[in-house]
């Protein structure tokens, strides 16, 4: 198999987050940096019909020419993992269809060997925790500017673009200079903290896309009893496992804990059960971690532990 | 189908004689849970909150008719939170769902195919869009043709599913996507909430309240007391929503108290249109509180502080409260 070191006139990328992460933000700090630097860019969200935690996607086109193709990215050079978890979600596969020596980011503690052998990713893998930069640097889990940071070193842009892409973008969503700063300060400390690797792409993956005939789909007509889907089961919506939105988990101190059930009336999913004893606790396969238990508790007997997954 | 007159004749007549158990304290709240966790809401979602406790109410003989909007996103197939039937309908006609759901379930146990003890609450579940704007004519009507029905608005101030747009329920100088302040409108939405209590309450319905997620207690109670009349039966819910609001999820009740206790949402109830406020806070907070924590009205303190504005927002609320004579 010839391998060589391809260099691609058009990178393109997908962001995998969750909502209210700034996957989003990110491919249109991405996106602006790039166009600043002089290149032709694209980056548009992909909008589902989930909410604040769920799996979101966004992506970006860079190219040195105008670009002509619009839609999806079916086949990344490089993907930006902003939530571990996602990478085990099943409906997710952010990894999915990356090119044979392209880039995965992972947003992790753990190093790149590890994340790789991991998830069986067979691109090349590169990790930053991003999460702890955001929660140091900002001092919330909110990583738009920071993996667009990480996301303009992959690709190669420069400094100055990235901080004007920050101020440009933040300027129209927020109004406070300070954390405004202290974005621009987060998106350079990530662009720095990597050392971005080479995309290798074997020539035969390319070939191989080229060669896949694009036949438009077609929908047939279906009369309502099929097209309209009815659920004839009830509450089993437990069955998706909403407990890897977190960020932060809930947890319970019972020395403290009067049993007075206010947890229990306040958490928006009704995921806080009660055990034999009387003392609330939490079904953590869905608690989507919201931390209104942890707020509302009237005796600091609950209290968040950040989620280090895998 | 009995008119605003029939309503008016019987007074409470032919309403039923019926013990309600009023609970008094969180303690109190029902445990069963009638919508399971696992739901697309955002985290720390305050309608799906106060969705919670109705549904802890109204138990699970109940069918839903939902109108597009968040909630809708509840049941995608092939799963749904709920134990009782659910049922999508377009924006403006979930209350037309309602009447056809209540008349086929009269006619059925009209013809005794199905038992009276297995006949269901008819509950509407709409965001404020289709309340406050593009379902209120059809609201209108089955509120005039006296439908039995329960009718649940989670009131998160704007069109809230497609990416936060202003609604009839936006209130003066908030941001939303389509009232973004900028330097001709520092303001943002420069019109005012509607009254859509007063709209409906003009009515006359035999029950209509406002409720709050993070009063359970007084929510549940105005469903145990709403259970006694047949006809309309209306809950309007204030419900923060943190994406829409720009607040961190773990803030919900913390804002939908706040929105009670400076008077910007009051709690009250209206019985074939005599209103009762039902929790009036015993020293009112300043509005800015309510406000100041809020991500959709920070332009109205930075850069600049816009004195006008706040002013106006707070005087609305002295104004409300000066009229009902609750203000101390
Ligand atoms: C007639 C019509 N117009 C527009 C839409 C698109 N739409 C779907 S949900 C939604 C927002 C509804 O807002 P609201 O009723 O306040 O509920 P929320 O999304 O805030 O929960 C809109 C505009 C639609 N479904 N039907
Ligand atoms: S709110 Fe606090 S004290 Fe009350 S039951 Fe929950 S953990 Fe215990
Ligand atoms: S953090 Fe607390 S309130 Fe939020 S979903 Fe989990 S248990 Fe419920
Ligand atoms: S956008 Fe707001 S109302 Fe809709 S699900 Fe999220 S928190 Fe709830
Ligand atoms: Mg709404």
């Amino acid at each position: 198999m010839q391998r060589e070191v391809y260099r691609l006139k058009m990178y393109k990328l997908r962001f995998h987050g969750r909502g209210g992460q700034g996957a989003r933000v990110a491919s249109k700090v991405l996106g602006t940096a790039a166009f600043l630097d002089g290149y032709y860019a694209q980056d548009f969200p992909l909008y589902g019909a989930e909410r604040r935690g769920a799996p979101v996607a966004a992506s970006a086109r860079i190219s040195e020419e105008p670009i002509m193709e619009r839609g999806v990215i079916a086949e990344p050079d490089i993907v930006i993992v902003m939530d571990e978890t996602l990478l085990q979600d099943p409906l997710t596969k952010p990894v999915l269809g990356i090119k044979q020596g392209g880039i995965v980011l992972i947003n992790t503690a753990h190093s790149p060997e590890e994340a790789k052998v991991e998830y069986k990713i067979t691109a090349q893998v590169l990790t930053l925790d991003i999460t702890k930069i955001g929660l140091d640097m900002l001092g919330m889990p909110i990583l738009s500017t920071l993996a667009g940071g990480v996301a303009a070193r992959i690709v190669g842009l420069s400094e100055d673009s990235l901080t004007d892409a920050v101020k440009k973008v933040l300027s129209e969503i927020i109004t406070d200079k300070r954390l405004l700063d202290k974005n621009v300060a987060a998106a350079l400390y990530c662009f720095n903290a990597i050392t971005p690797a080479k995309i290798e792409l074997e020539l035969k993956t390319t070939d191989a896309i080229k060669k896949k005939s694009s036949k438009v789909i077609s929908v047939p007509f279906e009369p309502a009893t099929v097209s309209s889907p009815a659920i004839n089961a009830t509450g089993n919506t437990p069955l998706r496992m909403t407990g890897n939105w977190r960020v932060f988990r809930p947890v319970w101190n019972y020395d403290s804990c009067t049993r007075c059930m206010i947890c229990v009336a306040r958490c928006p999913d009704g995921c806080i059960l009660v055990n034999e004893d009387g003392f609330p606790y939490t079904d953590y396969d869905n608690c989507k971690g919201c931390l209104i238990c942890v707020e509302e508790c009237p005796t600091n007997s609950l209290g968040k532990v950040r989620e280090v997954h895998v | 189908m009995a008119g605003n007159g029939a309503i008016k004749e019987d007074g409470g007549k032919g309403v039923k004689e019926m013990v309600i158990e009023r609970i008094k304290s969180i303690k109190g709240i029902p445990p069963e849970e009638n919508m399971l966790p696992g739901t697309p809401a955002c985290a720390g979602c305050g309608g799906l909150l106060a969705l919670r406790h109705c549904m802890k109410a109204l138990g699970r003989k109940t069918v839903i008719v939902n109108a597009a909007g968040c909630f809708t996103l509840l049941a995608i197939y092939p799963y749904t939170p709920f134990k009782n039937s659910w049922l999508y309908t377009a924006m403006a006609s979930a209350p037309a769902g309602a009447q056809g759901i209540r008349d086929a379930l009269d006619i059925l146990i009209k013809k005794g195919r199905l038992d009276p003890d297995e006949d269901l609450k008819v509950v509407v579940l709409t965001g404020d869009g289709a309340a406050y704007d593009m379902g209120l004519s059809s609201t209108s009507g089955a509120i005039n043709r006296n439908l039995d029905f329960y009718y649940i608005c989670y009131d998160n101030e704007a069109y809230g599913n497609t990416g936060v747009q202003w609604s009839g329920a936006t209130p003066f100088a908030s941001k939303t996507g389509t009232t973004p302040p900028g330097r001709i409108s520092p303001i943002g939405s420069e019109l005012a909430k509607k009254d859509l209590f007063a709209i409906w309450n003009s009515h006359k319905p035999p029950y209509l309240a406002t409720i709050s997620p993070a009063h359970p207690v007084d929510l549940i109670n105005k469903f145990k007391k709403a259970e006694q009349y047949k006809g309309p039966k209306l809950f309007i819910a204030l419900s923060p929503c943190p994406p829409g609001w720009g607040i961190d999820s773990s803030y919900t009740v913390k804002l939908a108290k706040l929105a009670v206790d400076t008077g910007v949402w009051a709690l009250k109830e209206a019985v074939f249109g005599v209103v009762t406020h039902t929790v009036v806070p015993k020293r009112f907070k300043p509005v800015e509180e309510y406000l100041q924590v809020q991500g959709r009205f920070a332009h109205l303190f930075k850069p600049v502080r816009q004195e006008a504005a706040l002013n106006k927002i707070q005087e609305g609320v002295n104004e409300y409260w000066n009229r009902h004579k609750l203000l101390l």
